[in-house]
């Protein structure tokens, strides 16, 4: 059976609308900060949500951030309509970036995003088909909480 | 040092009033690349930088930065101004350069922001 997660949000991010890049994780922070998750995993989560939705706004036509919580790890979904990514480990490279120049005129495209959101999570994976788009599924273990995964009983 | 003595060290002008401008900085860290901050900015720093979009705001709330520093005397717009508001980030605006602000800082003992230990969040 599958797991049910405590608590699941989903948020919308729009591509290509600067003034709105960042809104998905400032939400998303909000609501993890109000089902009690640590500050410490909120800070994990939220910067690496903040990458990958501006990822999205850069890159991309459309996408979503869904967010799982579950009692021993947060498990963060980031799906977009895009282009998708041609080589993935020169995307995963810390300087690399083919972001516009008014992407880098608002500050980003220095090329930390993928490295960072490594950086910051327990688990990565990244799936990528050139045309149509980015998947992109982070873990975050939560401190002090045991594994649930390959423990649960039925009943 | 706090919030209040750092604003002072660089001659800034308040624009978004701080809560309390009497809490302690964690340290500064300087940029204007927004990953570069997401990277590498420590919570409770203070943030000196050239970007003056709704971005900075943003950036800092996620990385729980105290307050940002504009350089250069720089207008901060409307989109930045209600950011600050929104996620409470007080915002001030100093006539000084960059190199200037941060060099007057670090003379005045503000410490750099502490680095994380590669590996380490």
């Amino acid at each position: 059976m599958d797991e049910e997660p405590l608590a699941h949000y989903e948020f919308p991010i729009l591509g290509r609308a600067y003034f709105l890049g960042g809104r998905a994780s400032t939400s998303v922070k909000r609501c993890l900060t109000e089902a009690g998750v640590d500050e410490e995993t909120i800070q994990r989560v939220s910067v690496a949500c903040y990458e990958a939705e501006m990822n999205v706004v850069l890159h991309a036509r459309s996408g979503y951030v869904a967010v799982s919580v579950y009692e021993d790890r947060i498990v963060v979904a980031v799906v977009d309509q895009g282009p998708g990514i041609e080589d993935i480990e020169l995307a995963m490279k810390p300087g690399w970036s083919s972001a516009s120049e008014e992407a880098r005129s608002l500050g980003f495209g220095a090329g930390m995003g993928l490295p960072n959101i490594r950086e910051q999570a327990d688990e990565m994976r990244i799936e990528s088909t050139v045309g149509q788009g980015v998947q992109l599924v982070i873990t975050f273990r939560r401190p002090g909480r045991p594994s649930q995964r390959g423990e649960r009983r039925d009943g | 040092m706090t919030l209040a003595e750092a604003v002072e060290v660089v001659k800034a002008e308040e624009e978004v009033a701080a809560r309390d401008p009497g809490v302690e900085l964690t340290g500064c860290f300087a940029a204007d690349l927004m990953s570069d901050v997401l990277a590498f900015a420590a919570p409770g720093s203070l943030l000196i930088t050239g970007l003056t979009t709704d971005q900075t705001i943003r950036t800092a709330a996620i990385r729980h930065l105290t307050a940002v520093i504009v350089i250069e005397g720089k207008e901060i717009g409307s989109d930045m101004r209600e950011a600050a508001r929104e996620e409470s980030t007080p915002v001030y605006r100093t006539p000084l350069s960059k190199y200037e602000a941060c060099a007057l800082l670090m003379q005045a003992g503000l410490r750099p922001c502490r680095r994380r230990a590669a590996g380490s969040r």
